[in-house]
């Protein structure tokens, strides 16, 4: 009985929303395989991770959140208990010790500790009952999100860890701060931020400056970026047509599988595309809002708010840096990108939002458990 | 825990997310806009100025050695001329300004095009291999007239001595339309050169290196701007062969100008050191591509160039199948050491007469001494009593009509004929008759020398070995495996002490006697015609139809170390044109082996004084 409700307040809209992005990379992966063989497994492998993420999700959608809320230290804990095995025991790709092989699949739980980190977070502050953060609670919140920054930063994972700052800073801005501290925070920002400047590496301080003139650097980070821009440009409204993305199949475009994703689909769907992916996440994130809106109490509107700072977070850095206005920080597209820990991260985090969503009329703690649901 | 909270704070700022969302997206759509369709010109442009031209890299294939380590196969490297076709499939300009500039032929380069068809735009059409400094200069003054036109440096296989062993080494060539549709080239595309003849073929993925691929990147005239990807493709594994360099050259010189074939091999070991078949061709012009006209010069040859003759022709044994007769005998208790026949140089069998080839008989003879002398008339009578099927069996148990499965392709069967098997082809029974002239390898019977050279080494040895070309720890192959023959040693004795009277003591094998090294051998000398014919012929006619002489033996006598056959097609007897290449293959076999190691000296004493009076026992 309870199951049907719970499914029947399934949110279909943003499901499908999220499902229609992930079937966007797909094509992308596929048509960059049409031109070069050596990728048609990416694409296999992605629609296996795709598969793997809708399960997960239905898991997440079916526990109620306040299990998990009940156990997010626990979780938490674990999670960092993780990081730091990885950190000593895991593989190393790409310069950052970050992952770790299961069952011939690599993982990286950095992808997962986002998840953890939005329910310490939300677990946190849904206990305090305040209008207002004061400062201990911010230096506690500060405290519970430097943890996994901090492990992941030394796996050499800075991209992933930057990650970890805006789900906070989404959290902090709805639990409130008085107009004080706010202007507080920013004067503290702006005027820290030069000074983090000095504290950045050449090649840091390189990818900053070269979004604002590609020139710089030509054949490195400019390069990139003029590639990608060059293969968005020449797409025009309606584009050049699938697996005909020359800038992108020929190798001119880096990371095309992953961080580059979009320039591909821009270049070969054209201005229409890119706008329909960029509407598809819009909507998504506007339907985040209202469930959050809807949630019956703070825990689940922390949830929400946690996971679309973290879902829009990742999309305007990334299309940040395809478009050219932003540096060029190597994270990815949300569900287009290839990744499997990426993808499955974030349909656990839709899972717990369709739960957060599902669950907005119910009154009470553990009104059902897995049980109910399979037999359902 | 469910404590009523009053969350209306937490949602009124929730609500402020659809502002920055809002902002968010209309900025990431401004700029998408700005750039695709203000921007549009400029970076279409860009895109057509972008070019990342894919060159591949073809892997030098791994070096070919012999057994000494000498290169027989090397790379070198040649200049080719490719055709990048992504702005202009037909290339026609490019097709005239080549003939206008350099006198090539239009059609033919047209006829390359469009084998490529079918292929991605972005791999480049190889137009013409193997520049000459004159094309190549001519092509780089006008380097910036035809952006699409490049020159490619890229390995291409180098046979040191030209024909020289060319039938075991192989050659390389341009894979076909066919050999892409097999599993073993699944990972070959249109224009890849792979073995396709002898070690080259059966060795072809040990050779081969990963070929690989550069992008790099041009602008619109064509000029490189920077490679993108510059590791070069890991070259083949080298291979090294159990031919003997040197032995291979005296076999072929030895040959000269005869059609034929020399098969030499170590029978303890299976190591092939010598695998001669003439004439021989150049497989150098197989590296590149072969005209046409190249093509049916060598397919018009009537020596066959390209047949190796050691193991892909067959021919009647001729004499040298006295031996497995001999052995037949011995080993079904039809003949023992002592059973003599008296030989007055005819006989008359089943109304029809068999003749001696000595037609003045060579008296009576004892199995050992019919052997020494190829007495015909011993033959008959013993093959008489044995019957064509128990011919067949002490055949097939040294191995003849059987492939030796060396490691080359195209291996013939040859064939040893039972009554079952004419009873199923010409669906007539097997004739007594027609086992007569069996019994002296004339007939049915047909062996390729390198089948013929196995047998000798079953007698030598008495084990059959596996025979290969390859050293096996150099391929990876597995260990060989022996086979026993199952046959009495002391029958076989009794054919080696025949083999080495043929050469030693007044036999037919003189040509091939070697100074302190024992050799044992047997001539054989095939017909190509009947008597009866020949005599119809005119003497100019005839020499047409000159016999194929035989020559296979082995040495030393104890202990063999080297088994050696002789073919040489219509080089008239065993004893004048065969015997002799043999004797040179054994006699620099013996010379290479006391320069390298001096063999123990007691040995070298005791064997020919202890030899001499065993012969003299026997006279």
């Amino acid at each position: 009985m309870r199951a049907r409700r719970i499914w029947s307040q399934f949110d279909l809209g943003l499901f499908c929303a999220v499902v229609l992005l992930s079937g966007a990379g797909l094509i992308g992966l596929y048509s960059s395989a049409a031109a070069d063989g050596s990728t048609s497994g990416l694409f296999l492998r992605q629609a296996l991770w795709l598969t793997l993420g809708m399960l997960a999700c239905l898991v997440a959608l079916s526990v109620d959140y306040h299990f998990l809320v009940d156990r997010a230290f626990l979780l938490y804990g674990l999670t960092l208990i993780t990081l730091a095995v990885v950190l000593v025991f895991g593989t190393e790709i790409h310069g950052s010790r970050s992952w770790i092989r299961v069952a011939g699949l690599g993982f990286q739980p950095s992808e997962f500790a986002k998840l953890a980190l939005i329910l310490a977070l939300a677990r946190y502050l849904s206990e305090l009952g305040t209008n207002y953060l004061q400062r201990k609670h911010l230096l506690a919140l500060a405290g519970i999100t430097l943890g996994p920054v901090v492990l992941v930063a030394m796996q050499g994972d800075l991209g992933t860890a930057l990650t970890y700052f805006p789900i906070m800073v989404g959290t902090v801005l709805v639990a409130g701060l008085r107009t004080r501290f706010l202007i507080g925070v920013l004067i503290l920002t702006l005027l820290v931020a030069p000074l983090a400047w000095f504290t950045l590496k050449d090649y840091q301080k390189q990818r900053i400056l070269v979004t604002f003139d590609p020139d710089l650097d030509p054949q490195g980070v400019g390069y990139q970026t003029k590639q990608s821009l060059i293969a968005i440009g020449s797409g025009g409204i309606t584009g050049k047509g699938l697996g005909n993305g020359l800038q992108s199949q020929l190798g001119f475009v880096p990371e095309i599988h992953s961080d580059f994703i979009f320039s591909l689909l821009a270049e070969e769907w054209g201005l229409l595309g890119g706008c329909l992916i960029l509407a598809l996440y819009l909507y998504a994130l506007l339907r985040l809002v209202s469930v959050g809106e809807s949630a019956r109490d703070r825990a689940g509107i922390l949830i929400v708010t946690g996971v679309a700072s973290l879902l829009s977070f990742h999309v305007a850095v990334n299309l940040g840096m395809t478009l050219g206005i932003m540096p060029a920080i190597g994270i990815p597209l949300p569900l287009l990108s290839y990744g499997g820990s990426s993808t499955l991260s974030f349909y656990l985090a839709l899972g717990l939002v369709l739960n957060v969503h599902s669950r907005r009329f119910v009154y009470s703690d553990n009104l059902i458990d897995l049980g109910a649901i399979s037999r359902g | 825990m469910a404590i009523y909270q009053d969350n209306r704070g937490y949602i009124d700022r929730l609500g402020w997310l659809r502002v920055l969302f809002a902002a968010m997206f209309l900025l990431l759509m401004g700029r998408l806009w700005y750039l695709s369709i203000i921007r549009f010109e400029y970076f279409s442009k860009l895109a057509e100025e972008n070019h990342v031209r894919t060159i591949p890299l073809v892997a030098p294939r791994g070096l070919i050695l012999d057994r000494e380590g000498r290169v027989l196969a090397e790379n070198r490297y040649g200049f080719d001329l490719a055709f990048f076709r992504e702005e202009d499939p037909d290339a026609a300009a490019t097709l005239r300004f080549l003939d206008q500039g350099l006198g090539w032929d239009p059609e033919a380069l047209q006829e390359r095009l469009q084998a490529a068809a079918g292929q991605s735009l972005y791999r480049p059409v190889i137009l013409k291999e193997n520049l000459s400094l004159d094309e190549i200069a001519y092509l780089l003054a006008h380097r910036t007239e035809r952006p699409e036109l490049d020159i490619f440096k890229r390995p291409r296989r180098d046979y040191r001595y030209g024909g020289l062993a060319a039938h075991s080494i192989g050659y390389v060539g341009e894979i076909s339309r066919e050999e892409l549709l097999l599993e073993a080239y699944e990972d070959k595309r249109p224009g890849d050169l792979i073995g396709k003849y002898g070690i080259e073929k059966t060795y072809n993925r040990h050779l081969t290196g990963a070929d690989g691929q550069q992008r790099v990147l041009v602008d619109s005239r064509g000029k490189t701007l920077e490679g993108l990807d510059l590791a070069p493709p890991p070259e083949g594994r080298p291979l090294t062969l159990t031919i003997d360099l040197d032995l291979q050259a005296a076999a072929e010189e030895a040959l000269g100008e005869d059609s034929g074939a020399v098969v030499a091999f170590d029978p303890n070991s299976g190591e092939i050191l010598t695998l001669a078949s003439k004439p021989s061709f150049d497989p150098n012009r197989f590296a590149g591509r072969l005209s046409l006209d190249e093509w049916n010069q060598l397919l018009d040859n009537p020596d066959d160039p390209l047949q190796n003759k050691a193991l892909q022709s067959t021919f009647s044994p001729g004499s040298i199948y006295k031996i497995v007769v001999a052995l037949a005998g011995l080993e079904k208790g039809v003949v023992d050491e002592k059973t003599s026949v008296y030989c007055n140089g005819s006989i008359i069998l089943y109304g029809h007469p068999f003749r001696c080839w000595n037609s003045g008989g060579h008296g009576r003879v004892t199995l050992v001494e019919a052997l020494q002398h190829s007495c015909n008339i011993y033959f008959y009578l013993l093959g008489q009593k044995l019957g064509i099927d128990q011919l067949a069996e002490f055949s097939s148990r040294v191995g003849l009509g059987q492939p030796t499965r060396v490691d080359l392709a195209g291996e013939a069967a040859g064939l040893v004929p039972t009554a079952a098997w004419k009873k199923k082809t010409t669906g007539h029974p097997w004739y007594a008759g027609e086992t007569i002239s069996v019994a002296i390898g004339q007939g049915p019977v047909n062996v390729t020398p390198i089948q013929l050279a196995r047998a000798i080494g079953v007698v030598a040895t008495g084990k059959m070995p596996q025979l290969h070309l390859s050293m096996r720890e150099s391929a990876g192959r597995p260990s060989q495996t022996e086979v026993l023959s199952g046959l009495e040693p002391q029958h076989l004795k009794l054919v080696r002490e025949a083999m080495w009277r043929v050469v030693n003591l007044q036999g037919t094998g003189y040509g091939a006697r070697v100074n302190g090294f024992d050799v044992c051998g047997k001539t054989g000398t095939v017909q190509t015609i009947s008597q009866s014919t020949r005599s119809k012929l005119s003497k100019r006619k005839a020499e047409g139809y000159t016999p194929h002489a035989w020559f296979v033996g082995f040495a030393p006598r104890d202990n063999p170390q080297l088994v050696v056959a002789v073919l040489v097609q219509r080089g008239g007897s065993g004893a004048s044109s065969a015997a002799p290449i043999a004797g040179r293959i054994f006699r620099l076999f013996r010379e290479k082996q006391l320069e390298s190691a001096p063999p123990d000296p007691a040995l070298t004493q005791a064997g020919p004084d202890s030899r001499a009076t065993r012969a003299g026992g026997g006279h």
